[in-house]
């Protein structure tokens, strides 16, 4: 059987590529799609080490986890669709109207 | 009275959750009589709305000194949600009444605007009574992604779509930090209860196991965003100056309440055991929060952002009651948060009477003149800049004190010179404030007609600023009340905690 | 009625001040603030009466829990230190308004009468207060009215001159706070509870860098508000660029609440580290006597020169208060009384120039005596007194500090005898210039001498001038108990090498009283 190291390892990757993903990438839905990335690492994670312990939290977690992210992710291509249609933009370096 | 005949309608087990629950329930019965009514209804809606909070408020008070487990567990009932319950509602009742003006005078979607407001608060209410991870991230989501939609909300100013874009992206990568730590907590301790993790981590074997640090680190970062703290502050600016007016207060008073209601329970009343490791951490936060937050707050000339700056330094100086951890530390942050809350709740209902619709924002040169022409607006204002500057008699006043006072006693002398300091600072731009309104002159201009609504927003938070401050009393021992039935310690041991050697 | 008198004193301005705010008109106003601002002066009054002058300790004592979970109570008191200040206070507040009636405050009466009596309630409650969270609340709120009546009703740069103001204070008074409550917090441990009460702060031990640091702190913030050169650079802005009605209160009633925190807080909570400092804050003083004189001598402007002047004044009473000397601390307590007096004279004076020639330039005035010899006289009696000529108030202080000031140190008093005459030069070639010469404008001829309400306004300061000159034993009878007992707090302890000198004073016991 894979050890359960394996599978922390490649939730930790996965959110680590997430995570770049956001900081380097300027496109909006590139940058969302990376948040997903992150989401989903921990919901491998989640499973995984749910598993390893034998509880059943883990995976019921992970069923809030994937509700909320479809809701998230209703949310926010909405916000990216309303904010396209006022700036015509999806590029996160133009959304620069506010500026200290 | 009121909680016996409510309580008995109601299975016993459904009790702890009334308040969310009434507040949810409203939210159903707005969307459904807001799809039956004209946009001109919308006071009607707004009422509504108001009442079904204001009811929330009573069913909270009423469960005072109640505790009871909730749902396995999930849910904890004790005085300390009580608290928070009443607060988030009454900071929600206050938002209502400041939007009944702004709502139709910006043609904003009233029904789906009221919705959202009472979504994100029950999502707060769960967040404050959160027992579980679970919850945790679920009141932190409701809250959230209601707010991400309420901030973008005035879909024909464009910054508002950015204000709402910005918040939802900084805040679905924080929300993937949080998660992660959650996940790592509960592999390292085998459970998502708190109190099964706090148990748990007794054992020092596993308090300084690479996965719980990496864990805590995750949900500190996690955190970190929804309170605004420097470094995670980048999206608070932005989100404050672009949302509508009172979407900002609910930004800046709910969420930050709850965020804190949040952090401070998992942190001081969970996670003790490891406050070798979050101490040190928190220490460095507070002090770049308060210092950047201060420091750039001095350079902003729009009083929207301004206060947003003003309110990550605010949430420095609550980290410094955090960092300090304990049981008057946990009370100080609770009566802080109370006193914050109408200061900041007074400024913004202050706003929204002088903003102009086809021009949203208010920068301090529309402020000029304010006290010749609406004397009572400024001398409302002043006070709430006043109360935030942290001047006696006021509320602000008694807070900092409160969390000076316990970061001291826990040791913490060069963090609490720092926030002196930085306290010293804030005067510069609070006072700012004052003197566009006194000293410098400004065009006369007609304001809209005011709402009664606002007014008594206005006086609301004017008399808890005064009332707060001047006899602090009762609200200190509501505060250390709340937190020693949360830290299961009796409530003497919160007042010895600061009082005895 | 004695039992809450001390508080009646304190809270019926603040009373005025919301009552004037609420209910009164352009027309009640004025009248409303003065009676208002009357009452704690006849209470103060009374109070004076009632003094035992035999007790060295607090009299009118009320003493209420406040805030139980702090460690906070309700505890006023007044001994001889603080005696005189209160009617003082209340006397200038009053005078401050029935003066700024007359056409000095032109807009917006209502506030300026609302902060003026919310100042006078921070003022008395400053003086007051045994508390110590209780004196840090009156304390900051003092600093509101002011800001507001320098900001609204200043001249030019008042934006400028009120910032200045709030942030030197600021950072003075919330490093004290940290100080106060860090001492409360340690001395939880040896009195049980947490307290603020500062008769039980008293006899808390610490360890020497502790109270070094605390010392600091509190004396950071007192010496802001003195000032202490070299924390002066807001005074000179603040004075001038307040309206004459502001600088009246600045200069005259507040100037006193820095010392006052040294007398009654810095120093006898922390006698080890005061007498360490000694040294240091006499030569701050000699050098802020001399810094401000020479100053002085350069202004061009009235209102500057006074500032500068009280400087210069105030580093006398620095001086007074740290040779620790019996005479010294008594002439610094007295010189609190009398400057207050004469500056206040001063820019009253300088006021009723301005408002009639709309100038306070040295260069454009010239040969006022003709036209206005009653303006000229009480200037004249103003800067008399400033200077300290004997007859008149301001020689008693100075003289009791000097005579202090040689026993610890013959080259600061020395010094400081040089700050004396700079001082007779500044104000009599000022005097000089503005009164007599020819006159600078033609037009001057015509203006008009003191009209009877502007007699009224300032007969009482200079009654006061001359009786405090002439007459100084009832004041000192009753300072004296409390300064001693001030001493003995602050050399407490092992005793330094100042006690061969302490043999001295004694001998010249009689000469108090000839002025």
């Amino acid at each position: 059987m894979t050890p359960v190291s394996y599978y922390l390892v490649l939730g930790a990757a996965l959110f680590a590529i997430g995570v770049a993903g956001v900081v380097i990438r300027r496109n909006l839905i590139v940058i969302f799609m990376s948040i997903e990335v992150m989401l989903n690492a921990v919901n491998l994670t989640l499973v995984a080490l749910g598993r390893a312990l034998g509880s059943t939290d883990g995976q019921v977690m992970v069923f809030f986890v994937m509700t909320v992210g479809a809701a998230e992710a209703a949310v926010g291509l909405a916000l990216i669709l309303a904010a396209f249609r006022s700036r015509h933009t999806i590029k996160a370096d133009e959304l620069n109207l506010m500026r200290w | 009275m009121i909680s016996g005949t409510i309580g008995a309608a109601l299975d016993a087990s459904w009790r702890p959750v009334l308040a969310p629950a009434v507040v949810a329930i409203t939210a159903m019965a707005v969307m459904l009589v807001g799809s039956r009514l004209g946009e001109e209804d919308s006071e009607g809606l707004g009422w509504l709305t108001f009442s079904g909070l204001a009811l929330a408020a009573l069913c909270a008070f009423a469960a005072v000194g109640r505790h009871a487990p909730a749902f396995a567990g999930a849910l904890i009932v004790d005085d300390y949600t009580a608290f928070f319950y009443c607060l988030i509602a009454v900071c929600a009742a206050m938002v209502v009444l400041l939007s009944l003006d702004y709502v139709p005078a910006l043609e904003l979607p009233s029904t789906e605007y009221y919705a959202l407001l009472l979504s994100a608060t029950v999502g707060m209410m769960l967040l404050a009574a959160a027992g579980d991870l679970i919850i945790i991230f679920l009141g932190l989501e409701t809250m959230s992604i209601s707010v991400y939609v309420m901030a973008a909300i005035a879909r024909r100013d464009p910054r508002s779509s950015e204000a709402g874009l910005k918040y939802f992206l900084l805040g679905a990568f924080s929300t993937g930090f949080l998660l992660y730590g959650i996940a790592l907590l509960y592999g390292a301790t085998g459970s998502i209860k708190l109190e099964a993790i706090s148990r748990a981590l007794q054992s020092s074997a596993l308090a300084a196991s690479p996965l719980v640090l990496l864990g805590l680190a995750m949900m500190l970062i996690g955190f970190g965003f929804k309170v605004a703290a420097v470094p995670f502050h980048a999206w608070t600016p932005d989100a404050y100056e672009g949302a509508p007016t009172p979407v900002t207060a609910l930004m800046a008073v709910g969420v930050k309440s709850a965020a804190f209601a949040g952090f401070l329970r998992l942190l001081l009343v969970y996670l003790p055991a490891l406050h070798a490791q979050w101490g040190g951490a928190l220490w460095v936060l507070a002090a770049l929060t308060m210092s950047v937050g201060n420091l750039v707050a001095l350079a902003q000339n729009n009083v929207k952002r301004m206060l947003a700056y003003s309110a990550i330094a605010h949430a420095g100086y609550i980290l410094v009651g955090m960092t300090a951890a304990g049981g008057a530390a946990g009370a100080a942050v609770l009566y802080y948060l109370l006193g914050y809350a109408f200061a900041n709740l007074g400024a913004f209902a202050v706003l929204v009477a002088v903003e102009r619709v086809e021009q949203p924002g208010t920068t301090l040169a529309d402020l000029g003149g304010l006290a010749k022409g609406q004397p009572m607006l400024a001398a409302a204002m002043a006070l709430f800049m006043l109360s935030l500057m942290g001047l006696p008699p006021l509320a602000g006043f008694v807070g900092k004190f409160y969390v000076f006072s316990a970061a001291l006693q826990a040791g913490y002398v060069w963090l609490v010179v720092l926030a002196a300091l930085n306290s010293v600072i804030s005067t510069y731009y609070y006072a700012r404030v004052i003197v566009a309104m006194y000293v410098n002159e400004g065009a006369e201009r007609k304001l809209r007609a005011r709402r009664p609504g606002l007014s008594v927003a206005l006086a609301v938070a004017i008399a808890a600023t005064i009332i707060i401050g001047v006899d602090p009393r009762p609200y200190v021992e509501m505060a250390a009340g709340a937190y020693a039935s949360a830290a299961g310690i009796a409530r003497s041991g919160v007042r010895a905690a600061f009082l005895a050697h | 009625m004695t039992a809450n008198l001390l508080t009646l004193i304190i809270f019926v301005p603040l009373v005025g001040a919301l009552a004037v705010a609420l209910f009164a008109d352009e027309r009640t106003v004025w009248p409303a603030a003065f009676i208002f601002s009357l009452l704690p002066l006849a209470l103060s009054i009374y109070l004076l009466v009632a003094f035992n002058p035999h007790d060295n300790g607090y009299q009118f004592v009320e003493r209420r829990p406040w805030i139980a979970d702090f460690g906070v109570s309700y505890h006023v008191g007044v001994d001889g230190i603080s005696l005189f200040l209160v009617p003082l206070a209340a006397l200038l507040v009053s005078l401050t308004l029935l003066y700024a009636s007359g056409g000095d405050i032109d807009r917006r009466p209502r506030e300026f009468c609302f902060f003026v009596l919310m100042l006078e309630t921070g003022l008395l409650g400053v003086l007051l207060a045994v508390d110590l969270f209780l004196f840090y609340v009156f304390w900051e709120l003092t600093l509101i009215p002011i800001y507001f009546i320098i900001g609204i009703w200043g001249s030019q740069r008042r934006v400028y001159a009120a910032f200045k103001f709030i942030l030197y204070t600021m950072l003075g008074s919330l490093l004290m706070l940290v100080a106060l409550i860090y001492l409360v917090l340690h001395a939880r441990g040896y009195l049980g509870a947490a307290t603020f009460d500062l008769t039980d702060l008293y006899r808390v031990p610490l360890s020497h860098a502790q109270a070094r640091w605390l010392f600091a702190a509190l004396a950071l913030g007192f010496a802001v508000k003195v000032p202490v050169w070299p924390l002066h650079s807001w005074l000179p802005d603040a004075y001038s660029e307040a309206p004459t009605a502001g600088s009246m209160l600045l200069g005259g009633a507040m100037f006193q609440m820095g010392v006052y925190g040294f007398l009654r807080f810095a120093i006898p909570l922390f006698p080890e580290v005061a007498r360490e400092a000694a040294p240091l804050f006499m030569a701050l003083g000699v050098v802020g006597i001399i810094y401000g004189a020479l100053l002085a001598l350069a202004q061009s402007d009235l209102k500057r020169l006074v500032a500068y002047a009280s400087v210069s004044h105030v580093g006398f009473v620095v001086l007074g208060v740290f040779a620790l000397d019996r005479f010294s601390v008594e002439g610094a307590v007295y010189q609190l009384i009398t400057h207050g007096l004469s500056t206040t004279a001063l820019f009253m004076a300088i006021g009723m120039i301005y408002l009639r020639r709309r100038t306070r330039a040295i260069g454009e005035l010239g040969g006022l005596w003709r036209p206005a010899p009653m303006l000229g006289a009480i200037l004249m009696v103003a800067m008399l007194s400033a200077v300290g000529l004997p007859g008149l108030d301001g020689f008693v202080g100075e003289f009791l500090v000097l005579l202090g000031a040689y026993f610890a140190s013959w080259q600061a008093a020395a010094l400081a005898v040089s700050g004396l005459i700079l001082g007779v030069l500044y104000m009599l070639w000022a005097y000089e210039r503005v009164m007599f010469g020819p006159l600078a404008k033609s037009a001057d001829r015509g203006i008009a001498d003191l009209a009877p309400r502007e007699v009224a306004v300032i007969f009482p300061l200079i009654a006061l001038m001359f009786f405090l000159g002439l007459y100084p034993r009832p004041l000192l009878r009753r300072i004296e108990p409390s300064v001693v007992a001030f001493l003995a707090r602050a050399q407490a302890a092992p005793a330094p090498a100042l006690s061969f000198d302490r043999a001295k004073p004694q001998e010249f016991a009689g000469l108090r009283v000839v002025p």
